[in-house]
């Protein structure tokens, strides 16, 4: 079991930024993800741990050790690419045993070995088969035995699930979790899906333009999100825009025009003082349509749109000339143009700096 | 309209190559067969073919270096092995193809996976053994490499050793063919190389390979493919190759065995089975060769799974020993396989060459090559035979690329792409030998297909320049086919047009870029085509064309044969590179290399 840290690293393509003085600290046998959009760095970041692109500046360290520039065959690291790489001129057996053979394993224990693993990802019985005769979750579990079989000391998965199906990606996630607890590697995954995440990762780092921009345990980034790009790109939220009236030591209250002010939650050490422009961000699914015991806000706005999803209606209601996204009850009966007032806890409500770390995603 | 091109393709396909080589191949079973029930000897069968020591001996008649002793000086001559025609054949062949093999891998290898200083230079030098200098490159090196010649002189007078060679015989052909055919397998490894997903190389290296180890087991299978199409193309370019046994007179290999007898057919009797068998041995070689890579290839060839990784190639630099390996034998290497080349055009400008380099500058060869009558036959025959060809070669492979790329049947597609793709890796000596077999005698004779009649050989000649250069058309149609999403022309068939009129305003226009790639490409192969040029195309001498015109001066004797041979093959070269250089323009891709 191994330690990762990285140390203010930095790695710039042209003038884009894949790394910006990342820093991260990965505990011995955790599942740390690092969650972002497209083209944010994590593939960079993960392939500055594996050893296949060297940062600019800053430093990797495993255990005590800096690895930065350590030769990627040296690092003992396995990872599993987004595309599996599987050696298509290989049956699964040698792809797998491939690793063992570079050590120098005696042949009987590499058999063992295999076949153990070949046991763990439940595909024994497919040893002589080629990839190309494989379907894609099998070929995910091989790329994932393949890469556990050697013991690494760093398990890197880069977006391992993004090939396969919604019902298979949900299976296999539950069984990488499972695997990686019974054997506690310290593991590094990266996704772009907040749901997938969410639910196998000790820790979270959320990613954007090659900044980490908050750490913590899934339920942290969910319910305590640090800034706007954070709160936005978990959960889906909604945003209303408006000026702080008031402020005192928990809570804020925001003039959202119309003569529409809200009451929320301050985040953290917000810099946020009255007559500052203040940003709203409340979950679609915290609206209701009764109000609550504890203390909460009114909002009154008119249905522009709305569209059953089944398990809820999704509505778009112009509130202050802002869009705001609202889940109701399905049962509920609401055409677009009626006046609709729904009800909103403070707690629900996070307010934020509208100069906030991270851009302001657009969320219709 | 399909139908029509279907019936084309195969008509043409059938009549001008299936059904000579069939002939070509019954003739001496005939003559075996025969043989065999009544006893008579009516004909050259296979029997003789195994017995006759022309063709197999067990020992060689030569030793492969002789040693003398001249004064102080060592002479050592360096002439190879002698076991008759099929045993040299098949050894030339093979060495020829380990030499390249080995060479091309390497220099793909570095090319494909270092980056460094220079590397576009040498690319572009890779590509001049590939420049058309029929038969001229063979009498540059053999100069270059006698006693006389540049090297001799080199190790002798430079450098003060007291220590000539000669590289002759056998061992000259496979020098020639080496340093001619190397590119063809580099290209087809490289670009092999090129196609492999970085990512299944730095998944090894990931689980702790490196070096040698990780080149034998990821990327060297990984680029078997194109290794083996590129060995067997030069296996059997070098099997059919004539330039190196004239220029060597090295007469005992299947090339010139069936090169001087088909010269030598008046009584096509006796001499066309001999040929016949001859050329069953080169057609069995060549076809199996053909079919068993094409197989293998296609089983091998990977579709890589999915392309999720990052696309960038894996270059990298190299260290100190890999910059001199580069610099100090690689670069060597290739610049030594150009001098065929670059003798060819200084030859072409230098007043003579008597000594072990050529002397002067003039440019009186090429004043004369262009009064020469002779020449200018041969020239304007070239470039008529050239020109019929390609308007042929561009219906022939519209039809044969558009059947294969958007007949819904099957096996027809298959039958068709085979059978197109087929001539590049049939010997144009067997085409050769199967067209006099099959049109100077029987329905054919004296019609204006038969070359000896009195019709001449030239439309012969330009059916042969068809079959053999539609595969460069062919691919590159096919390519561009391919690019072409059906929907096109399904929405203008919806429209109410007929297959014609989609064809002539959809896919046409579409693929003209393609069309005239091919067609110039074509062209140009077919002005520099040897094997049947100098058989068939030389038995009526006015209708000789240039390449026949080429090895008359060469081998004829003529006062500066060679400088106005060379001057003439400088032609072709500079046709050829403005050629490669309007295609490369246009589709920005490399279609004119070789490959199955
Ligand atoms: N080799 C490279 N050359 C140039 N730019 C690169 C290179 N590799 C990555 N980039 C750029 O760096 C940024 C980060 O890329 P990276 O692949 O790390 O993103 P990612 O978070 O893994 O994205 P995705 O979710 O799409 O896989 C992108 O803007 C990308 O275009
Ligand atoms: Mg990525």
């Amino acid at each position: 079991m191994t330690r990762v840290s990285l140390s203010k690293v930095s790695k710039k393509f042209g003038n884009v930024f894949a790394a910006r003085d990342v820093e991260l600290s990965i505990s011995k046998g955790e599942l740390f993800t690092l969650l972002g959009p497209s083209g944010c760095g994590k593939t960079t970041t993960l392939r500055i741990i594996a050893g296949f692109e060297y940062p600019d500046s800053g430093q990797v360290f495993f255990d005590e050790e800096d690895v930065t520039y350590t030769k990627p065959y040296e690092r003992g690291t396995a990872m599993v690419f987004q595309n599996y790489a599987l050696w298509p001129h290989m049956s699964v057996f040698d792809n797998i045993a491939y690793g063992l053979k570079i050590k120098k394993l005696p042949k009987e224990e590499i058999r063992k070995k295999v076949l153990e693993v070949l046991d763990l990802v439940g595909l024994r019985g497919l040893e002589s088969r080629y990839p190309l005769q494989l379907s894609g979750g099998q070929q995910q579990r091989v790329a994932l035995a393949r890469a556990l079989v050697v013991e690494p000391r760093v398990l890197l998965l880069d977006e391992p699930l993004s090939n396969l199906d919604a019902k298979l990606r949900v299976r296999m996630r539950e069984e990488i979790r499972k695997i990686q607890r019974t054997l506690s590697i310290t593991t590094i995954y990266v996704t772009h899906d907040q749901e997938e995440a969410m639910s196998i990762s000790d820790r979270v780092a959320i990613m954007n333009q090659g900044k980490i921009l908050q750490v913590g345990t899934p339920q942290d980034i969910y319910f305590r999100p640090k800034n706007t790009f954070v709160a936005t790109f978990i959960g889906k939220s909604t945003l209303l825009q408006g000026t702080v009236v008031r402020k005192d030591a928990d809570n804020v209250l925001v003039d959202i025009g119309s003569e529409i002010r809200v009451l929320g939650k301050l985040t953290g050490d917000s810099p946020l003082k009255e007559g500052s422009r203040a940003i709203l961000v409340i979950k679609p699914e915290d609206f209701l349509v009764e109000p609550p015991q504890e203390p909460h806000n009114v909002i009154e706005g008119v249905v522009e749109f709305s569209m059953f999803l089944g398990s809820f209606t999704q509505l778009r209601m112009s509130v202050a000339n802002q869009n705001l996204k609202v889940f109701v009850d399905p049962k509920k009966e609401v055409k677009p143009g009626d006046r609709f007032v729904v009800y909103v806890k403070i707690d629900d409500v996070l307010v934020f700096p509208r100069e906030s770390e991270g851009e302001v995603l657009e969320v219709a | 309209m399909l139908v029509f091109m279907i019936i084309f393709a195969l008509v043409m396909f059938s009549l001008f190559l299936i059904l000579p080589l069939v002939e070509t191949i019954l003739l001496p079973i005939t003559f075996t067969i025969e043989r065999l029930v009544s006893g008579v000897k009516t004909g050259y069968s296979l029997i003789e073919l195994f017995s006759d020591p022309r063709l197999f001996r067990t020992y060689s008649t030569t030793e492969p270096v002789i040693v003398a002793q001249i004064g102080n000086t060592t002479l050592v001559n360096f002439i190879g092995w002698d076991f008759g025609v099929i045993p040299n054949t098949l050894i030339i062949a093979s060495i020829v193809t380990s030499i390249t093999t080995l060479l091309g891998l390497v220099v793909a290898f570095v090319m494909a996976r270092y980056e460094f200083r220079g590397k576009l230079i040498m690319r572009v030098i890779a590509y001049i053994p590939l420049l058309m200098t029929p038969f001229v490159n063979a009498y540059v090196i053999k100069k270059l490499f006698s006693f006389d010649g540049l090297f001799s002189y080199i190790i002798n007078t430079v450098l003060g050793i007291p220590l000539k060679i000669n590289v002759d015989r056998m061992f000259g052909v496979i020098l020639t063919q080496s340093m001619a055919f190397w590119p063809i397998i580099y290209l087809n490894i490289y670009s092999s190389m090129m196609m492999i997903d970085p990512s299944l190389e730095e998944q090894a290296e990931n689980l702790g390979a490196k070096g040698f180890k990780l080149f034998r087991s990821i990327t060297l299978p990984l680029s078997l493919p194109g290794l083996a199409a590129g060995a067997a193309v030069v296996f059997i370019f070098s099997m059919e190759d004539l330039g190196g046994p004239i220029a060597y007179g090295f007469h005992d290999v299947l090339s010139y065995s069936i090169y001087s007898n088909i010269k030598a057919a008046q009584n096509i009797g006796e001499v066309g089975a001999y040929v016949g068998a001859l050329a069953i041995v080169l057609l069995a070689l060549a076809l199996s060769i053909f079919f068993g890579i094409k197989k293998y290839v296609s089983l091998k060839q990977y579709a890589m799974l999915s392309r999720g990784g990052r696309w960038m190639p894996r270059v990298r630099k190299p260290g100190l020993v890999g910059s001199l390996i580069i610099y100090l034998v690689i670069l060597p290497i290739m610049l030594f396989t150009a001098m065929p080349q670059i003798g060819v055009f200084v030859t072409a400008f230098s007043v003579r060459w008597s000594r072990a380099y050529p002397e002067g500058f003039t440019l009186d060869h090429f004043a004369n090559i262009l009064v020469n009558p002779e020449v200018l036959s041969g020239l304007t025959n070239s470039l008529r035979y050239a020109a019929m060809a390609t308007a042929l070669i561009i219906v022939l492979s519209l039809s044969s690329a558009y059947v294969a790329a958007r007949s819904k049947l099957h096996t027809l597609n298959e039958v068709i792409d085979l059978i197109s793709t087929s001539p590049l890796a049939i010997p144009g000596l067997a085409i050769a030998s199967g067209y006099i077999i099959m049109f100077t005698s029987g329905l054919f004779k004296d019609t204006f297909l038969d070359p000896l009649s009195s019709y001449g050989p030239w439309l012969l000649v330009v059916l042969a320049y068809t079959i053999r250069r539609s595969p460069f058309a062919t691919r590159v149609i096919y390519a561009g086919l391919q690019q072409i999403h059906v929907a096109y022309e399904e929405a203008a068939m919806n429209l109410g047009a007929s297959r014609l009129r989609t064809l002539a305003t959809i896919i046409v226009p579409l693929l003209g870029l393609n069309v005239l790639s091919g067609a110039l490409l074509a062209f140009v192969y077919s002005v520099a085509e040897t094997s049947v040029s100098v058989t068939i195309g030389a038995v009526a001498a006015g209708q000789k064309p240039l390449t026949a015109v080429m090895l008359d001066f060469l081998t004829g004797g003529r006062l500066a044969g060679l400088q106005l041979a060379a001057a003439m093959a400088v032609l072709i070269v500079v046709t050829q590179l403005l050629i490669i250089l309007v295609t490369n323009i246009f589709l920005k891709q490399r279609y004119a290399f070789i490959g199955v």
